[in-house]
């Protein structure tokens, strides 16, 4: 802002300069003209440093202003011209800039002899008009760069809390893991181990019962059997009831890969599932997920779409899994690797892969439903 | 025995592929419907096996010989019906005829008689002498076709020849495609009219992206989607209604009552429609209609490719 107002006076400096040598004058007032300008130049180019202490900036502007009448009442009118954007800047620092200040300027022309009026009133207008754009688009610059410091701020504090989080949600998922680890322990513990050592204890006492009493032995090896086959079971239980069925896992791990999207990526992401989900087996489902994976990869950063619809449906005899995206598609498709290394997994379990590119961009793989599965 | 073996057949123009690694066996008599949408790879596939086209790569076999090394053969045994008309608008009916049936190297009185055969079998006997420009759409196709089988090819391909043309025409031609798989052709038929190829053909593979996403019988190809159907029965009122009686119906699944309509889905397979409305008929419902909603072929496609067949 500063370098536009010095470049102000200083052209009003020039003009002066060249209006006073230019038309009829005294040459013995050249020395004063020359001495006037150059001060007023030291004052202008004064001010800036001295823009901290308010008190002294104002003087300086006072100062220069009274400069410029001085010259004008002693010397020669056109001086007056440089009090202009003085004054401005007095009024301003003073916290008055106004319609009313400028007219206050405008009207004091008529103080003037008529013939330099015009040129006065021509300087306080172009004056105040580039003090307050200026001015104007100072305080705009301020505003934003006090909002992006702002924002700024917001985005260092809200990764900072998404790093809490992120951190914090791996740190439950640990303890989670912890936890089920060792309740498995315990129970393998409580319920497993108990019954191996009672077997075990017994199996022992009957090897040395062996020979003396046969009897005895046969009766503490049975009770062993029976001790092993219930702790056999009971291993069968506790692994029947810890082990997920194969359809919670995999739309589950579907669904959080789908959030995790919506999550980290400026898109809308959607599962949608239908029908026997009990009928997709383990190997389909990882076969789902690798194909979906891909899919949605490319459609981040190839299709500019704003949704991506991902859906698992279970017909009769085959499964049906869409990745289908609202972005620009493609006429014809090219196969790159991506695709072909999807129509080979799907290929391996008798599926195949459909890509469409007309609208959006879909990826559906097709993949036959195992008989009695 | 396999009329053709396709194996591992692309087509490709620049970077894309036409005809993505097919894999297909027609075996002799069958009616083979390609169906699939515009642009799905058919006309392509169908040109590679009447050899206008060179395939980039696989093989296609035309009963247990390599078409590309037996091409003499293959042609003098296959007739091929063009989507778009192949014959010459100012030469009349016969001339036709003797045209494409000459290529083929017969002459003379056999020539005469296979001419006047093929033209008497697409009903046309009678306008021999006329200039095809002359035609309706519907004569013109059915002209298309004589001059394909006056040389009696084992396996006739038949490329969409029922566009644009008339019901009674696109009628006749439907069932001369019977009559020659009748008299022993085999039959490759494409088109993306699905009641047609429902109609007629025994065996239908779905293209898509030129490739095959599901071949079989109609009722396979249905089977794949679900094997219940729907029935719905519309009534005066539904009061009175047994459901449970209903449901001891042998097939059926459910029952559900919407206002004056009976859903009742059943497996697709069995023949109950006759004792479930008997079966109303002694709750002493007035039936009102009766309808059947069951997947077309068209629904298979739409499940399948995401797309309707006219896309």
């Amino acid at each position: 802002m500063e370098l536009w107002l010095l470049g102000s006076k200083s052209a009003l400096l020039l003009f002066i300069g060249y209006m006073l040598y230019a038309t009829p004058h005294d040459a013995s007032f050249r020395p004063a003209y020359m001495l006037v300008l150059l001060i007023y130049l030291c004052l202008s180019f004064g001010i800036p440093p001295m823009r901290r202490f308010k008190k002294a900036s104002l003087a300086l502007y006072a100062l220069s202003a009274a400069l410029a009448v001085y010259g004008a009442l002693e010397l020669h009118p056109l001086f007056l011209l440089l009090a202009v954007p003085s004054l401005y800047e007095l009024a301003a620092g003073l916290g008055a800039v106004s319609w009313q200040t400028a007219a206050v300027l405008i009207a004091a022309a008529w103080l003037l002899p008529a013939e330099d009026r015009p040129l006065y009133a021509l300087t306080a207008a172009m004056c105040f008009m580039l003090y307050i754009s200026t001015n104007r688009l100072h305080a705009r610059l301020a505003l934003r760069e006090e909002e992006r410091d702002k924002l700024q701020e917001d985005a260092r504090r809200l990764t900072r809390a998404l790093a809490d989080n992120e951190e914090y949600a791996r740190q439950s998922e640990y303890t989670i893991k912890l936890e089920e680890r060792g309740r498995l322990s315990q129970q393998i513990h409580d319920e497993v181990g108990h019954s191996m050592a009672g077997a075990l204890i017994q199996m022992e006492a009957a090897r040395r019962l062996l020979d003396a009493d046969r009897t005895k032995a046969e009766e503490l090896l049975g009770n062993a059997i029976v001790i092993s086959k219930e702790g056999l079971e009971r291993i069968r239980l506790t692994l029947k009831q810890t082990k997920p069925p194969a359809e919670q896992l995999g739309i589950g791990r579907l669904q959080l890969f789908v959030d995790e999207l919506s999550a980290k990526y400026d898109i809308r992401a959607t599962l949608n599932y239908a029908g026997d989900l009990d009928a997709i087996t383990q190997l389909q489902w990882r076969i789902i997920q690798a194909n979906v994976t891909e899919a949605v990869t490319n459609s981040l950063k190839y299709s500019g779409a704003e949704s991506i619809a991902v859906e698992v449906i279970v017909f009769n005899k085959f499964v049906k899994a869409v990745v289908r995206d609202d972005g620009r598609g493609a006429d014809k498709v090219v196969k790159g690797l991506g695709i072909v290394g999807m129509e080979e997994r799907s290929a391996a379990e008798g599926g195949t892969i459909i890509v469409d590119g007309s609208r959006g961009f879909s990826v559906t793989t097709l993949l036959p439903v195992r008989a009695g599965s | 025995m396999n009329i053709i073996e396709i194996g591992g057949l692309t087509k490709k123009f620049g970077d894309f592929a036409a005809v993505d690694n097919m894999s297909l066996t027609l075996k002799e008599g069958e009616i083979f419907g390609f169906l699939g949408a515009n642009g799905a790879g058919k006309s392509t596939t169908i040109s590679m096996i009447a050899s206008l086209l060179r395939p980039t790569k696989g093989e296609i076999k035309f009963l247990g010989k390599n078409i590309a090394k037996n091409a003499h053969f293959a042609k003098m045994n296959i007739g091929m019906v063009p989507q778009d008309l192949a014959i010459y608008e100012d030469m009349s009916a016969y001339e036709n005829v003797r045209f494409f049936a000459g290529l083929y190297g017969f002459r003379g009185g056999e020539l005469k008689a296979r001419v006047e055969e093929a033209l008497s079998f697409v009903g046309l006997g009678d306008k021999q002498k006329e200039l095809p420009k002359n035609f309706s759409g519907g004569m013109k196709r059915r002209l298309n076709i004589a001059c394909a089988i006056a040389h009696r090819p084992k396996l006739i391909i038949m490329d969409e020849p029922t566009v644009g043309i008339d019901p009674h025409s696109r009628n006749y031609i439907l069932q001369s495609v019977k009559e020659l798989n009748r008299m022993g052709c085999t039959i490759l038929y494409t088109s993306h009219y699905m009641e047609e190829v429902e109609e007629i053909c025994t065996r239908i593979a779905i293209v898509d992206h030129g490739k095959i996403i599901a071949d079989g019988t109609k009722e396979q190809l249905k089977a794949i989607i679900t094997d219940s159907k729907e029935i719905w029965i519309d009534v005066k009122s539904v009061e009175g209604l047994n459901q449970e009686q209903l449901k001891e119906i042998r097939g059926v699944l459910s029952v559900r009552i919407e206002e004056q309509r009976i859903k009742i889905q059943s497996r697709a397979e069995i023949g109950n429609l006759n004792d479930i409305v008997q079966q109303l008929i002694r709750d002493g419902m007035e039936i009102r209609a009766v309808e059947e909603q069951a997947p077309n072929l068209e629904t298979v496609f739409l499940t399948l490719t995401g797309r309707n067949l006219r896309d």
